[in-house]
């Protein structure tokens, strides 16, 4: 009690001047964007150092001069394309289906009980299986070309954009849906003009899970009877534990990785600009 | 199933320990791990475990079981296993430019006068009128992968017949058998006992033999770490000893039927211990009599056929240029026949 | 066009809503309604506008709406709804699209109803760049393009600061004055309420009655922000309301 009288006698001290002290110091996140190169950098250099100085065995991580050199090679020789385009077909034509079906189905389950509660216990079926147990059956079904591959990057977009493009469809605005109604806006009008555009960033964030999930199904889906493509590639690498090749073939599905990512970045802007 | 299965191993583990106390050791009971996979052609390892000629050659071995070759590979790299019987493929060549792992001997291969591996067609190709190896020109090969046993026999085939086939890579057996009914590929090829009950559904066909195109084809090998090669002779050659008996007592009993029906059925029980587990022993014991194959006298290595082998994997691209049979092969411990 | 509203009742599940509500909203006049929050005045305004459907009464259009009119009932909601992937000019042009209009007509009409809120030179904004006033403004644009019968409004200014609403309010009573339009105008802000109304009704607390309602002679357009006249009504209003405002305020909500 006493010092704290004190203390306030001091401080009612006019004479002491000083400046006030700023403590609002850190946890303010910037980008900063040189770091993310950096670390990439200095992870190849180390891992450049430690294969060719034998520290790191041959058997345990390939010389990423020697990735680069595969990657280069596959590019001189042509096969990089006749491995990549295949892949790239599978992915946009599975993809789209799956997509595109998973729009349709997602919307009406948003808008219509009946749908919601017939397809939505059908739909958290789904969702969990492992689409790549389902693959034997696709081959059935489908065929053991091109067919059950679609068949797989489709179901496996399918399910996360259902569910995506339903909640998306539930989040839209309410009053937003009003307003249509008392403007005496058309069913249709409302679905088009109101519904999906405000459900549009909802699924568009949905299209990034699963156009991802669609290049983990791509390499699954080239497990069973591909001749090409880039998951082809890497699962024959694997299973001759040729690292060189795996990770060329790995560096090269994260790059259609980046690519895919990137252009639902620009489909964004283009789309929400609004935001 | 499992439960029943392990006990069969614990009781048959028994045995060994009674019958060994009256056995002089070699050595103090080294305990070791053998990979291999259900399969008839591993009866060798499962016999000399059985009937303690591991033990005779002090050591004590413990199976672990892989659904494929290519990953024992990799386990024998990693150290996780010692030895393991498999087939010559991609990835195992790998391993062993990598200085990973080394071919110390031979197991099943093909043989005059022994049913070997067959040719299968669909039944959609055998009623398009192919009949033999040479009509599958243009059509569709199944293999597990690139760089298997499978894509070698077949394209040692095409090669011999001139004609063209184009791989699908199935990653499984039990894959490339369904897609081989469903008519989803149009050939194949497999160990006999596999083989022949698939051909009496009459959804597929035998057509040809793999030794007519690959004679005394060493299908299977013995292999190692390349550190137990190199520095763990004595226990090298004590598996290999052990090993040998086991294939010594399947020649003579199975092949040579040198104990008559009764050593076979003897055999038969011993052997479903481990392969055809969740059959009952009266639908096993076809499979595995069916199944029986030539497993090289002494582990003795078919060298020939496994440059044979090396040239094609070398010229389909599949390994490094580089590699010499040597890299491959520590030729010290086997007879080598050439 | 007159709206006739007989022996209202409403309720929700079993919570009585609006109780034995007549009234009559003349064409041409502008309706307040005032109450404390919870009253019912919301609800009120679904009803007439035929978002909601009464348990019991009449509620009547007399006579046509004016020649032109694309949406008898119009809205002008508390929170603007606009639609933020919409410009200014399409936002409009959203009520106008369901109807078979030539493009040469759409234009105009837009073109004046923006003219009207001067709105002009936002045409190709985004909501997201606007004010709350001119957001309001806009909705006030969307609901002119139809030209309604009836103005329907939800608390309009009680999202904006008191300056925007001050200006806002000029703005209305403009767009009045030049083209008098049917309103009614539900609010909690009592001075918004005289300013603006021919009529004020006031409801009680849960379940709204009318307690009392009154006119305002004084013509509208010469109704001030500093009024003596208005300031008469005002406090007899607050009197009227002061203990309905405290008990609303002490309930327990259970909506």
């Amino acid at each position: 009690m006493y010092d704290i009288k004190n203390k306030s006698n001091n401080s009612n001290n006019l004479n002491v001047n000083k400046p006030v002290p700023f403590i609002g110091k850190g946890f303010q996140p910037k980008t900063r964007s040189w770091m993310g190169y950096f670390v990439f950098f200095i992870i190849i250099f180390v891992l450049e150092l430690g294969t060719s100085t034998g520290v790191i065995s041959s058997l345990t991580l390939p010389k990423p001069s020697d990735v680069l050199e595969t990657i280069i090679q596959l590019f001189q020789s042509g096969l990089l394309f006749k491995h990549l385009v295949p892949s790239i077909l599978r992915l946009v034509i599975g993809a789209l289906i799956g997509i595109s079906l998973g729009i349709s189905i997602g919307t009406l389950i948003g808008l219509f009980s009946y749908f919601r509660s017939g397809l939505v216990p059908v739909i958290a079926a789904i969702f969990p299986i492992p689409k790549i147990a389902l693959l034997p059956l696709f081959v059935i079904w489908f065929g053991i070309g091109e067919g059950s591959k679609y068949a797989l990057i489709a179901l496996g977009s399918f399910t996360p954009t259902v569910v995506a493009t339903y909640g998306a469809v539930d989040n839209v605005d309410r009053t937003l849906i009003r307003m249509g109604q008392s403007f005496g806006l058309s069913w249709i009008s409302i679905v088009y003009k109101i519904v999906l555009p405000g459900a549009m960033p909802g699924i568009l964030s949905g299209l990034r899970i699963s156009l991802a999930i669609s290049i983990i199904l791509l390499v699954a889906a080239e497990m069973l009877g591909a001749e090409y493509g880039i998951g082809a590639y890497i699962l024959e690498a694997g299973s001759l534990y040729d690292l060189e090749r795996l990770f060329a073939g790995v560096t090269i599905l994260s790059l259609l990785g980046i690519t895919v990512s990137v252009f639902v970045t620009k489909l964004e802007q283009k789309i929400l600009k609004w935001r | 199933m499992k439960i029943s299965r392990r006990k069969l191993i614990v009781l048959g583990g028994g045995a060994i320990a009674s019958s060994a106390l009256s056995m002089p050791a070699i050595a103090s009971n080294k305990k070791i791990k053998v990979g291999a996979l259900r399969f008839t052609s591993h009866s060798a390892s499962f016999i000399a475990k059985e009937r303690g000629y591991f033990k005779q050659a002090g050591l004590d071995v413990e199976f672990e079981f892989f659904q494929a070759a290519q990953p024992m590979a990799i386990a024998i790299a990693s150290g996780d296993i010692d030895y393991a019987v498999t087939a010559i493929s991609g990835g195992l060549i790998s391993l062993a430019e990598k200085g990973a792992v080394k071919v110390i001997g031979g197991a099943l291969s093909e043989e005059e006068g022994i049913d070997g591996q067959k040719f299968l067609v669909s039944d959609k190709a055998y009623k398009a009128g192919v009949r033999s190896p040479k009509d599958l020109n243009g059509k569709r090969y199944a293999v597990t992968q690139s760089g298997s046993s499978f894509h070698y026999m077949g394209s040692k085939m095409a090669a011999a017949e001139n004609i063209n086939l184009s791989f699908v890579p199935l990653q499984k057996v039990g894959a490339i058998i369904g897609a081989l009914k469903s008519g989803q590929v149009d050939a194949w090829s497999i160990v006999p006992h596999i083989a022949k009950p698939l051909s009496r559904g009459g959804s597929i066909h035998i057509i040809g033999n793999v030794a007519d195109y690959l004679p005394n084809y060493q299908i299977t090998t013995v292999f190692t770490s390349s550190n137990n090669a190199k520095n763990e002779r004595a226990l090298t050659k004590n598996f290999l000893t052990g090993f040998s008996k086991g294939v010594d007592d399947y020649a003579s009993t199975m092949i040579d039927k040198n104990k008559g029906d009764a050593g076979v059925n003897e055999m038969v029980d011993l052997i479903h211990k481990y392969v055809y587990t969740s059959r009952p022993r009266e639908k096993a014991a076809p499979s595995i009599i069916n199944g029986t194959m030539r497993l090289s006298d002494g582990a003795s290595l078919n060298l020939a056929s496994i440059k044979n082998q090396l040239e094609w994997f070398k010229s389909e691209g599949l390994v490094k240029k580089s590699i010499t049979i040597d890299t491959l092969v520590d030729q010290s411990y086997v007879k080598i026949i050439s | 066009m007159n709206i006739k509203i007989k022996n209202l009742n409403h309720s929700y599940d079993k919570s009585k809503v609006l109780s034995d509500i007549n009234l009559e909203i003349m064409d041409g006049q502008i309706l307040s309604i005032i109450g404390p929050s919870g009253c019912g005045k919301s609800t009120l305004l679904r009803l007439i506008g035929g978002l909601e459907k009464p348990c019991s009464g009449e509620i009547t259009q007399i006579g046509s709406p004016p020649a032109g009119c694309l949406n008898a009932m119009t809205y002008i909601f508390q929170d603007f709804a606009l639609l933020p992937w919409r410009t200014v000019e399409e936002n409009v042009s959203l009520v106008l699209e369901d109807h078979s209009l030539s493009n040469e007509i759409k234009r105009s009409v837009i073109d004046d109803v923006l003219d009207r809120t001067k709105l002009k030179d936002f045409s190709y904004a985004f909501p997201k760049q606007l004010s709350g006033g001119m957001k309001q403004r806009v909705a006030i644009a969307r609901a002119l393009a139809v030209n309604p019968a009836v103005l329907l409004m939800d608390e309009p200014l009680s999202a904006l600061d008191s300056q925007t609403r001050e200006l806002l309010l000029e703005d209305f009573i403009n767009l009045w004055h030049r083209k008098p339009f049917t309103a009614v105008y539900i609010t909690h802000n009592l001075s918004e309420a005289v300013r603006l109304g021919h009529k004020i009704l006031v409801l009680s607390r849960r379940p709204g009655k009318i307690i009392e309602t009154i006119s305002i002679e004084k013509p509208i357009a010469d109704r001030k922000l500093i009024d003596k006249d208005l300031d008469q009504y005002q406090k007899h209003l607050w009197n009227i309301m002061h203990d309905e405002a405290r008990a609303a305020d002490a309930e327990l909500l259970n909506v």
